[in-house]
């Protein structure tokens, strides 16, 4: 049986800030019944998929490919510009949590609020009221203005409202970004639970790929407001990261003088290099760069690269020992072994030096790549830990036995 | 093709003009009422007096009035003393606005839940007039208690149509439900809406009867004047409370026409722009 059926959704927003002008297209509008073409950018086009009862269907893509929208179509909070979605049972969406929360109001009527919000009836919220205190944690606040609990606080008690709801279709919005370590793992496991033992129809938008291959049982990649993939989730996730990475990971210029550079070095090549189709953490990866060095009074050169995660904080920073080199091509090159780097995005800078105290250019994230996470025999799902996730060894011994 | 009736639940671009879905409105009955309350709970946490300031409202402005239009300006109450008379006016005068003002924002105030989750948007605004009709019902109870003060101590007198009461409250609550409506979609959109609304507002109540009785208004200008909804459900008011004579029936039923044209509208409205509103805000 099928759940949700959508039917050839297309979106589209006008740009521009509302205002006089669109007072004035407004009209222009309602006088001369012309849609207003110029400014229209299509959110979704033409976006058709099937979701059976029971099934988890995840959907990925870059940032504006369409899946908010998408979700928010499904979720009745926009309306679609043209096509429909018919669907089968009562729907819920989680595309935050503790909409609605009252700074105002304590804990417990605030449960009763969010949960009226989210679509529960009250004899629903009562009859699994103690199961929701006892989820969030908060029992001892249960009758204390949410405005006094601190952050967490608040999270678990709005997210252990949600957890409680019980639809036929949960829809779930990134709600895992957000939250503690443990906060995301409790989120993960509850989805499962949700998707595994009660036979729910999910619809899921998350970053985290490994979350997603975990949990769905169909993924659908979304590119500018399309459908470009669908299937079984690690071939859908592995294609997408794919696509995703070599857009950042190579880049090339044919003469000096379009390249990248100044007076002493110009940047003939940068790229990053790997033998696997994925890039995970256990992957092996080199840098490599070639230049044109032109500067007319050569000296020491050292070259570096500084790998930052996409916080902007350094990884690392290593650099050659300063060779001297005559003008004309050199290249270089610097091996980062697989069991390193911890799951994430990174980006990273090349920088040539003269003498050791002269830059001479510094060629600023000029490649970005996603480190994807890999677990094996493990439950755990949260993010990992650290900067870097080297394989140590860490090993138990039985001293004795009682 | 398939048979629509093979679902349970269709989501289009929302073209046609009549999508009221009522059914659904009532399936939502608990979060109307859970909004009530949050509404009553929320507004007078921290404050020293609490419930006590929907007493004060009312009661501060009247001696307000009383003093300005009774003692100063010496406007005619038509042989109404003064305290009921400025009471009754204004106690239906801020019912409409407050019904109003509490629900033409709707769209721009609940943006972020609104984008967020679903439930029917008319929830909202029903939720906000619904609790001004607690407030007013409590006011009303402040005028029955003073009432029954002047009733004892001078020779007042009212008749039966003082039970036409509760018919006045709900024409006062559609009017201010529908024309919020109306605005709530307008403001959304065009947000210099809202200065010139609160503008027209205050002037609005110097055409309604709160601190005048009609009998002061030209002869030739009456017509105009009873075009307003609130006269006529003021005015019967009054009539009911403090005189023998029969009411004027047909402004009455004019005014219930022109309210039942308004909620129609506004319903209408809301109904189709509800979703397409959040695009713009």
């Amino acid at each position: 049986m099928i759940a949700i059926k959508a039917e050839n959704i297309s979106k589209s927003y006008r740009l521009g800030t509302s205002g006089a002008g669109r007072l004035r297209e407004d009209i222009r509008y309602w006088l001369k019944k012309q849609p207003v073409t110029a400014s229209l950018i299509w959110a979704l086009k033409d976006v058709s998929f099937e979701v059976k009862q029971g099934e988890v269907m995840g959907f990925i893509g870059n940032n504006g490919a369409g899946k908010s929208t998408l979700l928010k179509i499904i979720s009745h909070i926009a309306a679609p510009t043209s096509g429909r979605v018919l669907g089968n049972g009562r729907i819920a969406s989680l595309l935050e949590v503790g909409s609605g929360f009252h700074g105002e109001l304590t804990g417990r009527e605030n449960i009763f609020l969010n949960g009226s919000i989210l679509g529960m009836k009250k004899r629903e919220i009562q009859a699994s009221f103690d199961e929701i205190v006892a989820f969030s944690g908060v029992e001892q606040f249960i009758d204390t203005p949410v405005k006094r609990y601190s952050s967490g606080m608040y999270m678990r008690l709005a997210f252990a409202v949600a957890a409680h709801l019980n639809p036929e279709i949960l829809i779930v919005d990134e709600v895992l970004a957000v939250g503690d370590v443990e906060f995301q793992r409790k989120c993960l496991g509850k989805m499962k639970e949700i998707s595994d033992r009660k036979g729910k129809t999910v619809l899921f938008v998350s970053h985290n790929t490994q979350a997603l291959l975990n949990l769905c049982d169909q993924v659908i990649t979304l590119h500018k407001g399309q459908i470009i993939d669908q299937g079984n989730p690690a071939d859908v996730i592995g294609s997408y990261l794919k696509n995703l990475q070599d857009d950042y990971l190579h880049q090339e210029y044919d003469s000096p003088d379009a390249a990248p550079g100044n007076d002493y070095i110009r940047i003939k090549k940068v790229s990053l290099q790997y033998d696997t189709a994925l890039f995970d953490i256990r992957t092996p990866f080199v840098v490599r760069f070639e230049c044109w060095y032109t500067d007319p009074d050569p000296g020491k050169l050292i070259a570096g690269i500084h790998l930052f995660n996409m916080a902007g904080e350094c990884i690392f920073d290593v650099a050659s020992k300063g060779d001297l080199l005559q003008p004309g091509v050199i290249s270089g090159e610097c091996r980062i072994p697989g069991n390193f780097l911890n799951d994430g995005a990174y980006y990273l800078s090349v920088v040539f030096v003269k003498d050791t105290t002269t830059r001479l250019f510094y060629f600023e994230g000029c490649l970005s790549f996603n480190v994807e996470d890999y677990r094996e025999n493990t439950a755990w799902f949260g993010k990992w830990m650290g900067y870097v996730r080297p394989d140590f060894p860490v090993i138990l011994n039985q001293q004795n036995a009682i | 093709m398939e048979n629509n009736d093979a679902w349970d639940w269709e989501i289009n671009s929302g073209t046609k003009w009549f999508q009221w879905n009522l059914p659904e409105l009532w399936h939502y009955k608990d979060l109307l009422l859970r909004f009530v309350r949050r509404d009553l709970i929320a507004s007078y946490q921290q404050t020293l007096l609490g419930p006590f300031w929907v007493f004060m409202q009312p009661v501060l402005t009247t001696l307000i009035y009383y003093l300005i239009f009774g003692r100063i300006v010496k406007i005619s109450t038509g042989g109404i003393p003064p305290i009921l008379f400025y009471l009754s006016g204004i106690l239906f005068w801020s019912y409409f606005s407050d019904c109003l003002n509490g629900t033409m924002y709707t769209f721009l105030q609940n943006a972020n839940v609104f984008s967020k989750v679903y439930f029917p948007r008319l929830i909202v605004p029903l939720s906000s007039v619904i609790s001004h009709t607690v407030r007013t019902g409590i006011q009303l109870f402040l005028f029955l208690f003073i009432y029954g003060y002047y009733l004892v101590t001078s020779n007042i007198t009212g008749t039966f149509y003082v039970l036409l009461t509760p018919l006045l409250l709900l024409i006062t609550a559609g009017f201010g439900l529908g024309s919020g409506l109306i605005v709530s979609v307008l403001t959304a959109r065009y947000r210099d809406l809202d200065y010139t609304l609160q503008f027209l507002l205050r002037l609005f109540m110097f055409a309604t009867p709160v601190v005048y009785p009609t009998s002061i208004v030209p002869e030739q200008y009456r017509f105009l004047f009873w075009l307003n909804p609130l006269t006529a459900v003021i005015e019967t008011f009054r009539a009911g409370f403090f005189s023998n004579e029969p009411i004027y029936m047909l402004p009455l039923l004019i005014s219930c026409a022109e309210v039942l044209l308004l909620l129609l509208l506004g319903i209408t409205l809301f109904k189709k722009q509800e979703l397409k509103v959040m695009d713009v805000i």
